[in-house]
């Protein structure tokens, strides 16, 4: 019987199916299905208790473009971003230009400071609740034993959105450290001989080569810590909680207005809303990587 | 005085292996000197202590009446060739180029002028806007002459620049490197294993063994009068035949035969080394050494034969296209003066 014959092709077919259905049915169960309801819940008044619900339209939406509370999320989660990955990108870039070269225990120190990436998002927050709690927080008494003040880091106003952001950066810059380092060292070193012939000054071989060539896969890491950024949800929680308004986020308003609140419907287009300014900016990001990657091959 | 010296030049690994074992070397304005010698022979750990890539552990460099012994590769002005290019990947051919000139605080205008004056020496004006990933191996290299060329430095230093090219593009870089460096004057380094290569360039081949010098001078002397056996053995392709025997009141008797074979130049009686090149063997019915064809190949203009006897196996070069086939019985005989001794203890020329 040749392969290409009918039920050779039947058989091949059914192994294919065979081989893709279960992902195929995971898919749908986990990201198709979800998605679909979620958008479905978005016009309706649907509550977490209670089965009294209705259609309502388009009014969720109207309600989530005029609600300050979103608005104020929108604004802080993108100035979350922006602090957060910008200063993980600047101290992880300069952590690793200082582990590049090699040393003495090189392997010990980079291990110590990879430590916080590896744990837990919560346990980080709780941890740095901890650190920065105003009355007995490790900070603040070395701060008293330094005779400084002792601000109320995590209760303050003005403080707390920062204090979260220092948390963060805490937890992530060892990322940073991670892929910049691994960017500085896949430059050749007889591309730094060459620089040195050309009588380059070290600004000149930072600013023209040492940037350039890991600025890449710099790019991929900073798309990467900012869509998990935008999603800032475990910090905020082990610190001030969901409903504080100087550091609600998108995911914590998210929270709060579906589980504690109990709006469904709401929370559902609230969550639309965010899955297409995420896509949207993912979007922007892959182009402007891909057109980067183009360029180097032109 | 000689432009760039080396003066008792020893590089010692952190390991405790010895790169290069007190060089000495002078080298004159505008001389293009190759550097020759098999891998590990520390011809390019030389050539990168010139740079300032690479510090000696001892031994002094002076280039034009200065010691540059301690200087950066920046404050030596030299020109680098690397043997993989090196070249800036992120960059277009044109920037690379004018990258020792950006460094150097040209203003645009300026680096642009140079920059095409150097592509249309080398060829290069249609391949500016690429990059260098989109090159094949020869124009890369070519980019690489082109950035190593542009700042007009008092030394170029080559890094076999074609070892990573097919046979093809290397014999047309190699003449494209000899016509700019004839045309500049600009004092050339050029490090090879490649003896072929080392021949057609070089003013002067510095031959190098185990992290020594040992011989140096024009490729002609090199190749006529070579002053070791490793010489005779790595200069030339193929390489000398190599006879050991005694040499007797003005004959050399080939070890394990009874013939005698007179010497043009009176050479010390005791045990030798016979060198003859295969141009100054041939196939001649009633030569001295008798032996039996073990292989002929062609090579060109010539034939190759092979002939074996108890003496060991010596390579014969005939311009006959007939004759002497494998297996057969061959007598060979040594053009008298083409005829080199040497000292089967100590290696050296005994002329």
């Amino acid at each position: 019987m040749s392969p290409d014959s009918a039920p050779a092709r039947r058989r091949g077919a059914g192994i294919a199916w065979g081989l893709v259905g279960p992902v195929l049915l995971l898919l749908v169960a986990f990201n198709v299905f979800p998605l679909v309801y979620n958008v479905v819940l978005s016009f309706t008044s649907r509550e977490l208790v209670g089965d009294d619900w209705r259609w309502v339209g388009g009014a969720n939406y109207e309600r989530v473009f005029t609600d300050p509370l979103f608005a104020g999320a929108l604004r802080r989660t993108a100035l979350f971003v922006l602090c957060a990955v910008g200063a993980e990108l600047v101290l992880g870039f300069v952590l690793a230009l200082a582990l590049v070269r090699g040393f003495r225990g090189k392997g010990a120190v980079l291990a110590v400071v990879l430590v916080p990436m590896m744990l837990s998002p919560a346990v980080m927050g709780l941890f740095g609740a901890l650190v920065l709690n105003g009355n007995y927080g490790v900070l603040n008494q070395i701060l008293g034993g330094l005779g400084l003040p002792q601000p109320q880091w995590l209760s303050d106003r003005g403080l707390k959105f920062w204090s979260v952001v220092l948390i963060d950066v805490w937890m992530w810059t060892p990322f940073m450290t991670l892929i910049a380092l691994a960017g500085l060292s896949s430059i050749p070193a007889q591309v730094h001989e060459a620089a040195a012939i050309d009588r380059a000054s070290r600004w000149r071989v930072f600013t023209r080569i040492t940037l350039p060539m890991t600025a890449p896969l710099l790019g991929l890491a900073v798309l990467l810590r900012a869509t998990d950024a935008l999603k800032q949800f475990d910090l905020v929680m082990a610190t001030t909680g969901p409903n504080d308004a100087a550091t609600q986020t998108l995911s914590t308003l998210l929270y709060q207005v579906v589980f504690r609140d109990g709006k469904v419907g709401l929370g559902a287009a609230f969550a639309c809303v965010v899955l297409v300014v995420v896509i949207a900016l993912a979007t922007v990001f892959t182009r402007y990587l891909e057109h980067l990657r183009r360029a180097r091959e032109a | 005085m000689s432009f760039l010296t080396l003066e008792r030049v020893a590089k010692l690994w952190p390991d405790g292996t010895s790169a290069v074992r007190g060089a000495d070397l002078a080298i004159q304005e505008g001389e293009l000197v190759v550097l020759l010698g098999p891998s590990g022979c520390g011809k390019t750990t030389t050539l990168r202590m010139i740079a300032g890539l690479e510090s000696p552990t001892s031994g002094r460099i002076r280039l034009a009446g200065s010691d540059v012994t301690d200087l950066p590769p920046a404050r030596r002005d030299v020109g680098f060739v690397f043997q993989f290019y090196a070249l800036y990947p992120h960059m277009t051919v044109a920037e690379n180029i004018a990258f020792p000139l950006e460094c150097a605080g040209l203003s645009h205008g300026e680096r642009d002028a140079a920059v095409r004056r150097v592509a249309e020496r080398l060829g290069l004006v249609d391949l500016l806007q690429r990059r260098p990933r989109s090159l094949s191996g020869g124009d890369q290299q070519r980019v690489g002459l082109a950035r190593a060329m542009v700042r007009r430095p008092r030394l170029w230093l080559m890094d076999e620049p074609l070892g990573s090219l097919d046979a093809a593009r290397r014999a047309e870089m190699c003449e494209l490197i000899r016509v700019q460096q004839l045309q500049d004057r600009v004092t050339t380094i050029y490090v090879t294993h490649d003896q072929e290569e080392a021949m057609r360039l070089a003013d002067r081949v510095v031959v190098m063994s185990q992290g020594e010098i040992v011989q140096v001078g024009a490729p002609g002397e090199v190749y006529d009068h070579p002053a070791t056996l490793f010489v005779a053995r790595f200069v030339g392709s193929p390489g000398m035949n190599l006879v050991e025997g005694v040499v007797h009141r003005g004959e050399f008797q080939p070890a394990r035969t009874d013939v005698r074979i007179p010497l043009a130049h009176a050479a010390p009686d005791g045990p030798a080394v016979l060198g003859a090149r295969p141009e100054h063997v041939r196939l001649d019915p009633t030569g001295p050494l008798a032996g039996r064809v073990a292989l002929d190949a062609e090579a060109g203009p010539w034939r190759h034969v092979h002939v074996e006897g108890p003496y060991g196996r010596v390579l014969a070069q005939t311009v006959e296209r007939r004759g002497a086939l494998r297996g057969a019985e061959a007598r060979i005989a040594f053009d008298p003066t083409g005829i080199r001794l040497f000292d089967p203890e100590s290696g050296r020329s005994l002329a």
